[in-house]
């Protein structure tokens, strides 16, 4: 598989008392046409990145390649990367037309050349019918997919998205996602998506890069960064998780805080070693009797799909038990009653660091 | 009636504007009007009785046999004025882009000094900020006198007295007419537009061209409406630095009331100057109307 973007080493640090270290030190290889989501809570330097791969900021050190190409120092213009922003920044004073034309024009293609390329853009993101507005007779959705037209139309290598939907209400947000998707496919080109919304990036990515405090925490398949998180940063901001301090027993028994003993995977932590354990608040199975860790009902969130429950345990400490409802609607328990948590040792994973 | 006093309560915050605009505006305007159609006393001020002498000498001479015959001595004076002025607008321009483009760039705080720093030369009058220039243009000034020190020129330029010197003084006195309401604009100026440009292949001036212009348009226009008009009906630049050679209309009309003592004729000419700022004014808002708001494509 060619790499499409390249990182080894990067680093960007803001001058200033003390200096800002944006980004630390980011090793990362970004295959050619895959959907790549920077995923991180606001400050933890994934927009830094985007801007250090679209050419607004000089790294400080290290390098960055594009499909082997140093790119580091050339100016935006120079780098067949195109950028979706996050307020879309369209040119006001422009036709809809003209901002998705704007591009290719730059890249000295002929005007009709260029207006035909952008109408077909339009047609792709099926707005053929508002070429002649201006951006602001358009709803956020509509200049939305102008924003992504006017980034498609020059076909550039790789297209970064910055936040693109954060802006839009919950069901476009939710239908611009199969969008995206679905433009990527078409496209071929490398989509670096950057989100802060952990549903988002499940939802759409081939893989994901989880950053915090400037670092990339983890890289990997949707599915391996919610059930097999390297770091407790990772398990909290992806999806909710029910964390226990605890010891090694050895083998696969673990004693917890309370005193009661999980059983879990097996581990290479050494016998009465701490240890950190966690399990998905959906993985665990709420009983009214039967083995397990018994506990009282202490509150309730109705989430319509499921329904939480935070049970008090008999022993000591809290725990999150996330359940469907009865298929008639009603709740599985009441706030009060005595019921057991059932934690399968296979959903209990362990983090020795 | 009681109608009429709830008419006149609702109108009554706009009274203010309304005996300002009055008073200091449309009388003065009317005045001149009328006394443009008057004939001129013999020492200065008007005979009551109707002439359009005035008007007819903008464009006509009386001959040594009383015929009328056209002389385009004053149209050659509206034109070099109309000329002069667009050539400071210009300068204007030139001068004033830049610096407000520098400004609107700068952190908040400095913005505020710097704007400070292009009103200062209000703060000295007018006539002696001109007349400085004298010393810096004349043939023993500090220009010639700087170039032939260093034996680059053998004999003074002529620098003064030129409608060169006049466009420059204009220049110097109305370039923060111009530098304010652009800087106005592009203060408002999304800066993400700017890297949205550079993103898509264009390089700093073809971003400038593109987005930051287009979009300081309106301050562009703006601050060369406020250069333009002081610029055609100025008197002082004129004088000075033109040494009443080259009449503008401003030392025309100026003359007129002064020496020449002939009001009517003066008041004809401050009309006609200002028909031609508001004819201007109507292409100016005729062409962004069509244009939409403002914006120039």
């Amino acid at each position: 598989m060619t790499s499409a973007i390249g990182l080894t080493g990067l680093q960007k640090t803001y001058p200033g008392s003390p200096p800002v270290r944006a980004l630390r030190n980011a090793d990362l290889t970004i295959n050619d046409n895959e959907f790549f989501t920077l995923l991180g809570p606001s400050g933890c330097g994934k927009t830094t990145l985007l801007r250090l791969m679209a050419g607004f900021e000089v790294p400080t050190a290290g390098e960055l390649r594009l499909f082997g190409d140093d790119i580091a120092h050339l100016p935006p213009e120079k780098r067949p990367i195109n950028t979706v922003f996050q307020h879309y920044s369209l040119f006001p004073h422009m036709s809809v037309l003209d901002n998705v034309a704007f591009g290719l024009k730059r890249l000295r293609k002929s005007d009709v050349e260029a207006k035909r390329v952008a109408q077909e853009m339009l047609d792709l993101v099926h707005l053929s019918a508002f070429s002649a507005r201006k951006p602001d007779q358009l709803s956020g959705g509509q200049q939305q997919r102008v924003a992504l037209a006017r980034a498609l139309a020059p076909h550039p290598r790789v297209l970064l998205l910055d936040e693109p939907l954060s802006a839009l209400d919950l069901k476009l947000r939710q239908s611009m996602r199969a969008e995206l998707k679905r433009l990527q496919k078409e496209t071929g080109i490398t989509f670096v998506f950057v989100t802060h919304d952990q549903e988002e990036a499940l939802a759409m990515s081939d893989r994901i890069a989880v950053m915090s405090q400037g670092e990339i925490q983890q890289v990997g398949d949707p599915a391996t960064i919610y059930e097999f998180p390297r770091n407790r940063f990772v398990a909290e901001f992806i999806g909710d998780a029910d964390f226990f301090d605890a010891e090694a027993l050895g083998g696969t028994g673990y004693k917890l805080a309370n005193g009661e003993t999980l059983i879990g995977p097996e581990t290479e932590a050494g016998i009465g070693s701490k240890v950190t354990l966690f399990f998905r608040p959906e993985k665990a199975t709420l009983k009214r009797k039967g083995k397990g860790l018994s506990g009282q009902v202490a509150d309730i969130l109705y989430l319509g799909n499921s329904t939480d429950y935070v049970v008090e345990l008999a022993q000591g400490g809290s725990l999150t038990v996330r359940s469907e409802n009865h298929k008639d609607g009603t709740a599985i328990a009441d706030v009060g009653s005595d019921v057991v948590v059932d934690i399968d040792p296979a959903a209990v994973r362990v983090l020795t660091t | 009636m009681t109608r009429l006093v709830e008419t006149i309560r609702s109108h009554a915050a706009l009274i203010p504007a309304t005996a300002m605009i009055g008073l200091f505006m449309i009388v003065p305007i009317l005045i001149i009007l009328v006394y443009s159609f008057l004939a001129p006393g013999d020492y200065g001020g008007v005979k009551p009785e109707f002439s359009a002498d005035a008007y007819q000498r903008l464009l006509f001479q009386r001959d040594l046999f009383d015929q009328l015959v056209f002389d385009p001595a004053y149209l050659k004076i509206a034109f070099r004025s109309v000329w002069v002025a667009i050539v400071s607008v210009v300068g204007c321009l030139v001068l004033g882009f830049p610096v407000a483009y520098y400004i609107a760039c700068q952190p908040e705080e400095r913005r505020n000094i710097f704007l400070l720093l292009i009103t200062i030369p209000f703060w000295t009058n007018l006539l002696i900020r001109t007349y400085c220039w004298i010393l810096v243009l004349r043939d023993t000034g500090l220009i010639n006198g700087g170039l032939m020190k260093l034996g680059l020129i053998d004999a003074p330029l002529t620098l003064l007295y030129t409608e060169g010197a006049i466009a420059l003084g204009l220049i110097y006195t109305y370039v923060p007419f111009m530098v304010l309401p652009i800087y106005a604009a592009l203060e408002r100026l999304d800066r993400r537009l700017i890297e949205a440009a550079r993103d898509l292949y264009s390089n700093r001036w073809v971003a400038l061209r593109h987005v930051v212009i287009p979009l300081a348009m309106p301050g562009i226009i703006a601050g060369s409406i406020l250069v333009f008009i002081p610029a055609l009906g100025a008197f002082i630049a004129p004088d000075l630095l033109g040494g009443g050679k080259n009449l503008m209309l401003g030392s025309l009309v100026q003359l007129q009331f002064s020496s020449a003592r002939n009001w009517p004729f003066g008041s004809a000419l401050a009309m006609v100057i200002m028909a031609m700022v508001l004819i201007c004014l109507y292409a100016y808002a005729r062409s962004s109307k069509k244009n939409g708001g403002g914006m120039v494509h």
